[in-house]
């Protein structure tokens, strides 16, 4: 189980929104923050999102320890199962 | 932790050395146009040979200020040999990197995009034109570095901070000191420990 947090902010709505498209992929709510789940990988793809450098270097909020990034670049953000 | 009352109002005064005031006043005062508001003219006093000086302050809003001290006799080798890199206090070689250099700086509010634009402006018809306007997508700032090399910032934010920030923020910084407490702290160690705060601390 791969485990990503994202704070509810307008400008990390569309991170949520492309993490989701992929249907093994589900988000649910802890506080204010989105907690986007997956029993493998969650691939999100940066254009995808329309962010720019600073929210999408800084959307990230928690990675449970179930994961660990393996990508976070101009690309793509992807979380692997440990 | 306790919770103990804020009491403290803002910036007073933060100061720099200066070895060029006519530019720093064309620079604060004519340039910018903060109103200058307070001088000293303080003959050198104590142990350590300390040289005339004047201490000069510009209002930067809210009553805050920015200070500067220049001082008679002095030249900027009085900190040390000229670098390649730095301002007037602290000069560094051709070696340190670009991110530590530009670390430390002073970034001054404004409350819209028209005023922070009325500022680019004023700067643009100066000496000291912008170098950089950057949208960070929740702030836009306009960068310069003063007559003393000491990088100058006025920003905006693009909205409002919401009260979830500054539950995360602290979130942060707990996870951080964690992490730092711990052998080679890690970006990937504060994720994973922040989230473990989250799923200790946020009600789902």
């Amino acid at each position: 189980m791969t485990t990503l947090f994202v704070l509810d902010v307008p400008e990390n709505i569309s991170v949520v929104t492309v993490a989701v498209e992929d249907p093994a992929v589900t988000v649910g709510r802890r506080g204010h923050y989105h907690e986007i789940s997956a029993d493998g990988p969650i691939v999100i793809d940066r254009r995808a999102t329309g962010c720019r450098h600073a929210v999408w270097y800084s959307c990230i909020a928690g990675v449970g320890r179930d994961g660990r990034i393996t990508q976070h670049d101009k690309n793509a953000l992807r979380v692997d199962p440990v | 932790m306790t919770e103990q009352d804020h009491r403290v109002r803002g910036v007073d005064h933060v100061a720099f050395p200066t070895f060029d005031p006519a530019a720093t006043v064309r620079f604060y005062r004519d340039v910018l146009g903060f109103p200058v508001v307070h001088s000293i003219c303080a003959a050198g006093w104590g142990p350590e040979n300390h040289p005339d000086f004047i201490h000069f302050f510009f209002d930067i809003g809210n009553d805050d200020r920015i200070a500067f001290f220049y001082y008679f006799g002095s030249s900027p080798e009085v900190g040390g040999p000229v670098g390649e890199k730095g301002d007037a206090y602290a000069r560094f070689g051709a070696d340190v990197p670009e991110y530590f250099v530009r670390s430390r700086h002073l970034a001054i509010h404004v409350d819209s995009e028209h005023d922070l634009l009325e500022y680019r402006r004023r700067l643009d018809a100066s000496s000291w034109p912008v170098e950089m306007q950057i949208q960070h997508e929740t702030i836009e700032s306009i960068y310069t570095h003063d007559p003393n090399g000491y990088m100058f910032e006025i920003t905006r934010a693009m909205r409002p901070v919401t009260p979830q920030e500054d539950d995360d923020a602290n979130l942060t910084i707990d996870a951080l000191l964690d992490v730092v407490a711990g052998p080679e702290p890690t970006f990937g160690k504060l994720l994973a420990r922040k989230a473990e705060l989250i799923v200790e601390r946020v009600p789902v």
